[in-house]
């Protein structure tokens, strides 16, 4: 096995200990608990009366914009860890050119911002 | 020994996931198992020896793509059980399909074989784990090397941004906004009217 | 058995792949299942690209990955984006009613 991976090991424990006591609590309460479902304990409860509507509601479109603007900022980030950490050695050219990525980034920004997609209204 | 069952875990929850993706009646089950998969397969990254790859997968799938798959489940008020009908029907072609797939990728890695001569010939050498990490070796050369594709990627990016502001964005009609120049900028002049009221008569 | 060789990372990568396309053929009526066999696919293609810098002991490999999980990321992003403005123009995401553009 190679040396770093030996650093993970305690990561690979932590998810094995995890997934065993999430099994055992899920699994537990599924065994040992006393199952005997009805119409009237498995329909949807709303203080008493019917329920007005199904459980899962529309969500707005306006979060999934927001959504799709996280994801281009997270890779934009994440391109950004190894030139952080690199950039001793690769110089002014490696810093220009994150810095051109960075541009067309923020071209995009400005977009976005002259468009009102940051606005919630 | 902890390795080979590392990936035997790994491996054997990815692929049985990413059947349960594409088996899944509720389309919010199929987006959990698609997270589940993208985790092993991160998994198997840190294995490989791709410790950033693993990292971005984790951040960037499990923590932004999979959760805009969940919203647009969400989001769209759709009948999923009518959306499956068919499914049986395209069942025995489907697997057809992916068994003839399977096979001829099967044969290609089957009888295929890398000679050892071509290891350590590649572009750009992997450093030694112990020397530098996988992240510092990713960072000197895709700044400098992959200069063009890299600045390709923020194209890419730039225009999946405009291009979803374009398709989505809304301008609702009927909103008041705050409008701070405009409120700095009022001045009695434009804003009151003085008149004269003759008593008795009114406006 | 216990030594894991690169042929064990290209069946697993095979595998994917192959449910990535089964996928798409059975849910031939959710767009958002197919942009998730789509996912998958680009995923089996990572790991191969991934198996094989590790074994050829080359980065450019892993370069590419990185790029692929890019333009996979933008490529959901856009997609959905589709999906969202389709089902708002014609209440359903079925992929018989794209059709439109028939001539």
């Amino acid at each position: 096995m190679q040396a770093f991976l030996a650093e993970y090991l305690p990561i690979l424990i932590f998810i094995g200990i995890a997934t065993i006591f999430s099994g055992i609590a899920v699994g537990a309460s599924l065994f040992i608990a006393p199952q005997r479902p009805d119409v009237e304990k498995t329909s949807a409860y709303e203080c008493g009366f019917e329920a007005f509507g199904d459980a899962r509601h529309k969500f707005d479109v306006r979060f999934y914009l927001v959504a799709i603007l996280f994801i281009i900022f997270d890779l934009e980030v994440a391109f950004l860890f190894p030139w952080a950490i690199s950039l001793g050695n690769i110089g002014a050219f490696g810093f220009w050119s994150m810095m051109i990525f960075l541009g067309i980034l923020t071209i995009g920004f400005v977009y976005e911002w002259r468009k009102g997609a940051l606005e919630w209204e | 020994m902890i390795e080979a069952l590392a990936f035997y875990i790994f491996s054997s929850i990815a692929v049985a996931a990413a059947f349960m993706v594409i088996s899944a009646r509720n389309p919010v089950h199929s987006v959990l198992f698609l997270i589940l998969t993208f985790f092993n397969v991160a998994g198997m990254f840190v294995i490989l020896g791709a410790e950033f790859l693993a990292m971005i997968l984790v951040v960037v799938y499990v923590g932004a793509v999979a959760v805009l798959f969940m919203f647009v489940v969400m989001m769209l008020d759709i009948n999923f059980v009518e959306l499956r009908q068919g499914f049986l029907n395209y069942l025995p072609i489907g697997s057809l399909i992916g068994l003839v797939m399977l096979i001829e990728l099967a044969t290609l890695f089957g009888s295929w074989v890398v000679t050892p001569v071509i290891a350590n010939r590649g572009l750009m050498p992997t450093p030694s784990p112990d020397i530098t990490t996988n992240t510092h070796a990713l960072g000197n050369i895709v700044y400098t090397h992959y200069v063009y594709l890299f600045q390709a990627a923020g194209m890419i990016l730039l225009v999946a941004m405009i291009g979803a502001i374009v398709l989505t964005h809304r301008n609702r009609p009927g909103v008041k906004k705050q409008d701070i120049g405009r409120q700095l900028n009022r001045n009695p002049a434009n804003s009151v009217e003085i008149r004269k009221v003759e008593i008795g008569k009114g406006i | 058995m216990l030594e894991i060789t690169i042929s064990h990372y290209l069946t697993v990568a095979a595998i994917l792949f192959t449910l990535g396309i089964v996928g798409i053929f059975l849910n031939r009526k959710n767009v958002i299942i197919i942009l998730m066999s789509v996912e998958l696919m680009l995923l089996a293609v990572n790991l191969n690209l991934v198996a094989f810098s590790s074994h050829l002991n080359d980065l450019v490999g892993q370069v590419f990955a990185m790029f692929i999980l890019t333009v996979a990321a933008a490529e959901a992003a856009v997609g959905l984006a589709i999906l969202v403005v389709f089902f708002r123009n014609r209440g359903s995401i079925a992929v018989e009613d794209v059709n439109m553009m028939k001539g």
